[in-house]
């Protein structure tokens, strides 16, 4: 048989439509792959053998009676692990949480099944998704699938290194300020954060909730928008009241001409003091692919965007500490024993349900909204999004889509970033739109001249235009391959090489 | 000012987190650290900046019937009950509210 876990999830889709395969031989090929490559990795928390065999076993059912298959019919998906999926556990990566049953099943989570994607497991990530390597996670670290010496990224790096080291073909992330597309850079595959209010958070345990959007990561831009299309082909979720009618034809305009569209760059990005000059060679490799398709570079400024870090680190905490103020020992999560009054169970509760950095923010955001301090930071990071909103939307008049960088550098070694605060200003590229709200993605742009990692370039788009925004990703995911700096579909090369037994 | 030990045992309170002198000392150094990273808001004149404080500006709360929805969010007592550390029949049970000092802080 072919090796399953190269394949993308449009070949696992056409395969199966066309009997090539069954669904239960993909599902049994990506089990034994997880099984095979989970101790070098560790990119999942839970894998769920028996929901992804009874899914598959459906698909394989509702071909047999000739009944029309979903668009994602068979596909291996995973899962971040802050997602409800009845079946399984939803731990955040947090002790807290250790122990919690999804009560019931995520609306982005639905609509994947309902697409007849088979689920396969729950990925690791930062502890309730606070931070940019997955470290933070309560449990063990994931390793990055191209250099088991580097973090994933974060935090969604469960589910980006799932995806590199060719364990599903597609997962789902979420990102607060960065942690799809961070983690996507970093494992070389392609991440999105769709502008806010497209995909349902309904079900998906929150963190920054002016800020959290779900969206997908896959090894090409085609997958991506596949799972786009399965995330919004529901409608509008009236369980999430922030939730908007987005269209499907994610999938079918990738490949629409790019000539005469403009992108912008911004030139005192350029001069970041910590940007590393193989980010910036990917940034020119990029720029050269574009250019070769017929786009306008034109260059456009983002003046407050050296505030966006600020304004995020008080925004973000602010929200997370009212979000995690439910997790008081009662209705669920850990429960700290012998405690002879509800205050006490509480606090202690808290003490030992959560981990260091979630303490940390959880006390920042309870400091920042403390009265008389509210009118110094939060109010005024508030006014400094308005600013940055303005930004973009002139920006967007001169321009369809900003080219900029993803991160600072290609993944990081494990320790290197030991300082919260510093790994917080690393998140400087991805957390403006955040605050802005717009769509976001990062495609691979190809391999460092010196670290070997994957290098990768970030696209921000106009709010609600997403399908542009991936018509001029898969523009220069086109370009990268013509040059031959990278091929949409890479899996990590040592899995390439030596892996594929369970296949 | 910098914010003291004494500041961030009193903030750890209020956030219901009880924290050891270790991690005190720690958090008090990350509190002053972070708190410094959010200085370039206070550089700004934003008089007459509206505050943003959502991205999308014309949502409202969205209200259903004030009926049970059986086939909707309602969970079965059960499903709602199965994540609880301590329960009693229908009942999510806890310690004393008031306790013997006579006061939930």
């Amino acid at each position: 048989m072919e090796r399953l876990d190269l394949l993308s999830a449009w070949q696992i889709r056409a395969g199966i439509e066309a009997g090539d395969f069954s669904a239960t031989e993909v599902a049994q090929a990506s089990l034994a792959t997880i099984r095979e490559r989970e101790p070098r990795i560790q990119a999942f928390l839970q894998v769920c053998d028996d929901l992804a065999l009874k899914a598959a076993a459906a698909t394989d059912a509702r071909r047999a009676a000739g009944q029309k298959l979903g668009s994602l019919a068979g596909v291996p998906v995973a899962f971040k692990d802050n997602m409800h999926l009845v079946g399984s556990r939803t731990t955040c990566a947090s002790k807290m949480l250790e122990n919690y049953e999804s009560p019931f099943t995520a609306t982005c989570v639905r609509r994947m099944l309902d697409a007849g994607a088979t689920p396969v497991g729950k990925t690791n990530m930062d502890e309730f998704a606070f931070g940019s390597s997955t470290e933070s996670s309560a449990f063990f670290p994931t390793h990055n699938p191209w250099d088991a010496n580097r973090v994933p990224g974060g935090s969604s790096g469960g589910s980006a290194a799932a995806v590199a080291a060719g364990e599903v073909a597609i997962a789902l992330g979420s990102d607060t300020g960065g942690s799809i597309r961070q983690p996507a850079a970093f494992c070389g595959v392609v991440g999105l954060k769709p502008t806010y209010g497209s995909v349902s958070r309904y079900g998906v345990v929150a963190f920054g909730s002016s800020l959290d959007q779900v969206g997908p990561f896959g090894r090409s831009v085609a997958d991506v928008a596949l799972a786009m299309d399965a995330l919004v082909a529901g409608g509008r979720d009236r369980l999430d009241s922030t939730s908007q009618n987005v269209d499907v034809g994610f999938a079918n305009c990738l490949e629409d001409p790019v000539e005469g569209m403009r992108v912008g760059v911004i030139p005192s990005l350029m001069e970041h003091k910590g940007l590393s000059a193989e980010i910036k060679e990917g940034l020119e490799a990029a720029r050269k692919a574009l250019k070769g398709q017929g786009v306008r570079i034109v260059e456009v400024g983002l003046p407050n965007m050296d505030s966006a870090i600020a304004a995020y680190y008080a925004i973000g905490p602010c929200e997370a500490f009212s979000n995690l103020a439910r997790f008081d020992g009662v209705r669920f999560g850990y429960q700290e024993p012998s405690c002879e009054t509800l205050a006490q169970q509480t606090a202690f509760s808290r003490a030992h349900g959560f981990g260091a950095e979630a303490k940390r923010r959880q006390l920042l955001g309870a400091y920042l909204l403390a009265s008389g301090v509210y009118d110094k930071y939060y109010y005024p990071a508030q006014q400094v999004r308005t600013l940055i909103t303005s930004d973009y939307a002139a920006a967007f008049k001169r321009c369809d889509a900003l080219l900029l960088p993803a991160a600072p550098t290609t993944a990081w070694q494990f320790g290197h970033m030991s300082d919260p605060t510093q790994m917080y200003a690393s998140d400087l590229f991805t957390i403006s739109n955040n605050i802005a709200g717009n769509g976001g993605v990062c495609v691979p742009a190809g391999l460092g001249s010196s670290s070997g990692m994957p290098v990768a370039v970030q696209l921000q788009g106009p709010p609600f235009e997403d399908k542009k925004l991936l018509q001029v990703a898969r523009a220069v995911e086109r370009g990268i391959a013509h040059a031959g700096l990278f091929e949409p579909n890479t899996v990590a090369p040592s899995f390439v090489e030596r892996g594929g037994d369970g296949a | 000012m910098p914010l003291s030990k004494e500041d961030v045992r009193t903030i750890a309170e209020y956030a219901r987190i009880v924290l050891t002198e270790q991690e005190l000392d720690e958090m008090t150094t990350y509190m002053n650290d972070a708190v410094r990273m959010l200085q370039p808001l206070r550089e700004y004149d934003l008089a007459g900046v509206e505050p943003t404080f959502h991205p999308i500006g014309n949502l409202s709360n969205v209200m259903t019937d004030d009926k049970v929805d059986a086939n909707g969010r309602a969970l079965h007592i059960d499903e709602a009950l199965k994540n609880a550390a301590s329960t009693r029949d229908r009942a999510f049970r806890v310690p004393s509210i008031l306790g013997e000092e006579g006061g939930d802080r």
